[in-house]
């Protein structure tokens, strides 16, 4: 039927009287880097939540790769704001955190694991322990052990929204250098319009009461992405166009 | 190079500062007993204490022995009943109900109350004297079990559902790791009061020779000096029970204190992989 990666189908999600997701269609293809916008409270993180298979929907249907995967959970990378890295494992050790969850850490998984962060600048860090990390540098692992679940779909929840802005610039042109490497597929929700223009394909524009999509953007910014993109006329007027959504209008 | 004189410095601030501490108090003793002119029958001097545990060693030592064995066993068997109690409480909620103000009652009993009826059940032996170790050490150990289990952060134990997790991997992976802290607290609690335990058991069910009767006969006898003594021994064994308790608790949780891994010899194999 579709040749997305991932389709939501009139996916519906409500807590009691609060809407916090109507029902919602949805095709990501594979390949593609997704940002979603919008305020606080719009229903951003139950659409991750539902996609995880953290909260089974009210109504409609989860498809990955055309297999149904509604309720369940094991089929996407997942990462939040915060790091979740666990104080008592190394570096390597929690790069490598999903495999010991699921499975056997191999060896093979090891060197996967040092080749990645010696690739992204950690390879110095291997052996210490998350405390002796910046933030950014906890991000980055955390990423890394999100693509180590070799997962063909990522979440990312405002992975740099604890970031200061200097950082987080550094932070948003390693992932797609990581992107480009690692040839998956990325939806990222962000409160950050000039970081969802400078990173994504398609940005799509959310709004609550009730939780709903309203808008769909295909970015016209060519790749790779530079930082002088940041003040072309093409970003410049995508921004008006959402900053409108969301500020503006009176949706 | 620096960093040995760091760790100088370290062993230095967490041994010497203890064992100073520990001889403040004997000059404190003398200086009082000396000072105000106090009877040896009151308060012997600290060195008329020594002497009456190192003279009498071949007497002391099987007593010692056995107030050891009370302590370890019932340690370990209120250590891992604590334990298990707390986990089953946390994962398992209408229990918690049921069996939290049982608990609270069993801390509220005297422990000489309870030394009879265990006496009538199980004897002069060492068993209780084990349960009564057992009954005073699994509390501290399942309330912060309990408690440590009941903050985990959700958003980790969400994050290895999502990877695929099974209950049992998030448990041992992440929750008992994340619980660390609570259950040592626990424990050290736990082991600070096993040797009183012990002792208690000893004076309430004993059957002639224990280290508690060996005191209580000097006591009768008016020899201050081996009553002394024989605190001084119950005291040493208390805290050689709670070092070695943090001893377990540096060993186990090394990231609290390091900011690299250290290397073990047996996983020399696993550093090598990529080499
Ligand atoms: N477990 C829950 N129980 C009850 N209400 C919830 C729950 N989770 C979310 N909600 C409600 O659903 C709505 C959407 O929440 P959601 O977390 O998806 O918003 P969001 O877009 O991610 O917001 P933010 O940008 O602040 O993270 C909110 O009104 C929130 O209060
Ligand atoms: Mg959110």
């Amino acid at each position: 039927m579709t040749d997305a990666l991932l389709a939501l189908r009139e996916v519906a999600k409500s807590f009691g009287d609060t809407v916090a997701l109507s029902p919602t269609t949805l095709d990501i293809a594979e390949g593609s880097f997704v940002a979603i916008v919008g305020p606080s409270g719009c229903g951003k993180s139950t659409l991750f939540n539902v996609i995880a298979g953290l909260l089974a929907p009210d109504a409609g249907a989860v498809l990955l790769a055309e297999r149904d995967v509604t309720g369940t959970t094991g089929h996407v990378g997942y990462m939040l704001q915060k790091d979740l890295l666990v104080p008592w494992r190394t570096v390597e050790d929690n790069i490598t955190m999903a495999k010991r969850l699921t499975g056997r850490v191999t060896n093979e998984d090891r060197a996967e694991a040092r080749r990645m962060a010696r690739a992204y600048g950690l390879g110095e860090f291997l052996r210490h322990y998350p405390s002796a990390l910046s933030g950014g540098m906890r991000q980055r692992v955390a990423f890394m052990r999100t693509l180590m679940t070799h997962q063909r779909l990522l979440l990312l929840d405002e992975p740099f929204g604890a970031l200061d802005a200097q950082t987080r610039l550094e932070m948003q042109q390693w992932l797609l250098q990581v992107w480009r490497d690692a040839e998956r597929t990325v939806l990222f929700i962000t409160h950050d319009v000039d970081e969802s223009i400078f990173l994504a394909d398609r940005v799509i524009v959310m709004s609550p009461r009730p939780g709903r999509v309203v808008a769909d953007f295909t970015n016209p910014l060519v790749r790779p992405r530079t930082l002088e993109m940041l003040t072309e006329p093409d970003f410049i007027a995508l921004k008006g166009q959402i900053m409108h959504l969301l500020h503006g209008g009176a949706a | 190079m620096r960093t040995t004189r760091r760790r100088l410095g370290l062993v230095a601030r967490n041994v010497g500062v203890p064992i100073l501490s520990l001889v403040l108090v004997l000059v404190l003793w003398q200086l009082i007993v000396v000072g105000f002119h106090v009877a040896s029958y009151v308060a012997p001097r600290p060195r008329a204490a020594i002497d009456s545990v190192t003279q009498n060693w071949s007497l002391l030592w099987p007593l010692v022995l056995g107030t050891i064995r009370e302590t370890v066993y019932g340690f370990v068997v209120g250590a891992t009943l604590g334990f298990f109690l707390g986990v089953i409480m946390a994962k398992v909620s209408f229990l918690q109900g049921l069996v939290y103000p049982v608990l609270v009652l069993s801390q509220a009993i005297p422990i000489i109350a309870l030394a009879a009826p265990l006496v009538l059940i199980l004897g002069f032996s060492t068993a209780p004297k084990v349960v009564i170790v057992a009954w005073i050490v699994f509390f501290p150990v399942t309330v912060n079990v309990l408690d440590g289990l009941s903050h985990v952060d959700r958003d980790l134990v969400n994050l290895a559902k999502v990877y695929g997790a099974s209950r049992w991997r998030t448990f041992w992976q992440i929750e008992i790791p994340a619980t660390s802290t609570p259950l040592f607290s626990g424990l050290k609690i736990g082991a600070t009061y096993a040797v009183t335990g012990a002792i208690i058991g000893e004076l309430a069910a004993s059957d002639g020779s224990s280290l508690a009767l060996y005191q209580e006969h000097a006591n009768s006898n008016l020899n201050t000096a081996a009553v002394y003594g024989t605190t001084m021994v119950m005291t040493a064994i208390g805290i050689s029970w709670f070092l070695l308790v943090v001893g377990v608790e540096v060993f186990a949780t090394p990231w609290r204190r390091r900011t690299v891994a250290r290397r073990w010899p047996w996983r020399r194999g696993r550093d090598l992989v990529d080499q």
